[in-house]
């Protein structure tokens, strides 16, 4: 086990899931080139179930490419991502993305918008109306279920978006910055929420940010990735106990975190 | 409620408006300079000549309007299939479109001539000429709903595994609504123009051949009278084409 706070586990030690749970998701030897650029160079690391891991990097280093081959969506040029044991050759049921920008249809309703996904997996509608309904109230917009996109805030938009990343029940969420384009104050907000909605599902999630703060914040684990071409150059378990208030921000073992953070990422500018 | 009918007095109550003064103002202008008929009407004399002989212009109304529909119906069933085409197949999109845009410089009108020398005097040019004129504006309009899709859009529904077949019905078919109905909008009236036109050219029936024929007669006010149907049904069906354009996309989303 390591030490209750900040432990920065061992240069081959890098990237293995976190107490000895099963690893849902195994990334091995990833690499991506697009055409003479080389966007990953080598990633490896596991995510443990349930376990709720963030993915640290500067801009531009990789880390949207890196969701988009766990969700399937493109295809590594190099080594291989496993899900439950399998090999991801395409989108799969069992994952759920959250995209920067919340991509809803604008001529949905909100309701109807974290509907789309029954709509395309084929499955039954009242039963999973149900659990929209739920997810809705859970994110506190069901009283705007049946209003279009365009008439709610950037913040309640995220949230709808988080809503069809759940309705199915996938084991995996993926999230690929999620609040960067919300104003500071809600992006706190969101970030609580989203650790409520999270304590409450349960599901394996690969958060992919560059904020510091939201990544301490929300993590049992941060790997942190280096410029382009990317390679994971540092780990850190946070182990500060849950429902975390954002009060936590403050305290002093909180910014003994996020300053090892800072550090290994001005460490990486430096070379 | 009364706001809605409110709303729908305005969007009548304007046209209906404007149109009446500038009518007023053209006949109080043609009588107060004294000009003559034949060179300008009054729409009092244009409206006289239509009730007196409205059985002419009726039987000449509706192969006219019968042809305008029909071409338009299918120039909107052509130019979405073509556009499905343009937006699924590399060759269509890479080949065709740009010579279907080039080809546009032509002025369609002037084929008519050589519509006449192949497919005779009857109904065929005209309709073939309604078609032609209004399929181009459809064709690009549905293509670009179908393309005009954010890429995050289609990753988001391939990451639920949506099918092509239901991110077309689902995703690409509801985007291209209003750009299918702005599409409609330009392509009614210039099916009534190509209609006209080819019974102008030749043909026996039809408001251009009543307009060719008054011409030649210069009998001025039955000539205003069809310009004023013509342009007046072409409002008319604007309008209703807008209004149960924007219903329809209200009743999409
Ligand atoms: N389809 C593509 N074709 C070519 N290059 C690409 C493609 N997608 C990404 N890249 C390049 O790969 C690198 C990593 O991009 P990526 O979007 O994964 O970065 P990111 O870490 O998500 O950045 P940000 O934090 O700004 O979102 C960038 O240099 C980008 O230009
Ligand atoms: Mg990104």
């Amino acid at each position: 086990m390591r030490s209750a706070v900040a432990s920065s586990a061992p240069a081959r030690a890098l990237g293995r899931a976190r107490d000895d749970g099963a690893a849902i998701v195994s990334i091995a030897a990833l690499k991506k080139t697009f055409g003479d650029l080389e966007a990953i160079r080598h990633l490896s690391f596991d995510v443990g179930d349930g376990e709720f891991l963030s993915v640290l990097g500067p801009s531009g280093c990789g880390k949207s490419t890196l969701l988009m081959m766990v969700a399937g969506l493109i295809d590594p040029t190099a080594g291989e991502i496993r899900i439950q044991g399998a090999k991801v050759t395409g989108p799969r049921r069992e994952i759920g993305v959250v995209f920067q920008s919340p991509v809803l249809l604008p001529w949905r309703t909100v309701l109807q918008n974290v509907l789309f996904p029954i709509e395309l997996l084929k499955l039954p509608r009242p039963h999973y109306r149900r659990r929209a309904m739920e997810l809705l109230r859970m994110a506190k917009i069901d009283e705007f279920a049946g209003v279009l996109p365009r008439q709610l805030s950037g913040g309640m938009r995220q949230r709808v978006a988080i809503c069809r990343a759940l309705v199915h029940d996938p084991n995996i969420l993926l999230m690929d910055e999620p609040f960067s384009a919300l104003d500071a104050i809600t992006r706190d907000e969101m970030a609580v929420e989203l650790q409520r909605i999270w304590q409450v599902n349960r599901k394996t999630v690969i958060f992919v940010t560059h904020s510091i703060r939201e990544a301490a914040f929300l993590s049992d684990r941060v790997v942190v990735m280096g410029r382009r071409p990317a390679t994971i150059i540092d780990e850190l378990a946070i182990e500060l106990p849950r429902p975390r208030p954002i009060a936590v921000t403050e305290d002093e073992t909180f910014n003994r975190l996020v300053r090892h953070l800072r550090k290994a990422i001005e460490a990486s500018h430096a070379e | 409620m009364r706001n809605n009918i409110g709303k729908y007095a305005a969007t009548i109550g304007w046209p209906v408006l404007v149109t009446t003064l500038i009518l007023l103002a053209w006949e109080i202008s043609v009588r107060m300079l004294g000009i003559r008929s034949i060179i300008l009407p009054p729409p009092s004399a244009v409206l006289e000549t239509m009730a007196h002989r409205h059985d002419l212009l009726l039987t000449h109304l509706w192969p006219s309007l019968y042809l305008t529909v029909l071409g338009f119906l299918l120039s909107v069933i052509g130019g979405i299939f073509v556009a499905v085409l343009i937006t699924y197949s590399a060759i269509v999109r890479k080949g065709f479109y740009p010579v279907i845009v080039v080809s546009q410089v032509i002025p369609k009108i002037s084929i008519a001539p050589l519509f006449i020398v192949w497919f005779g005097t009857g109904t065929m040019p005209s309709l073939l000429l309604a078609f032609l004129v209004a399929f181009f504006p459809m064709t690009i309009n549905a293509a670009m709903g179908f393309e005009s899709i954010d890429e995050d859009i289609h990753r988001m529904a391939r990451t639920f595994m949506g099918s092509r077949w239901q991110i077309f019905w689902k995703i690409r078919m509801p985007n291209a609504m209003p750009y299918i109905f702005g599409g409609m909008k330009i392509s009614i009236t210039l099916a009534i123009i190509g209609v006209i036109v080819s019974e102008f050219v030749a043909s026996q029936e039809g408001i251009g051949y009543l307009i060719k024929l008054a011409g030649g007669l210069l009998d001025t006010p039955p000539l205003w009278d069809h310009r004023g149907r013509g342009k007046l049904g072409g409002l008319l069906a604007a309008t209703t084409r807008g209004r149960r354009g924007r219903r329809r996309m209200m009743r999409c989303s």
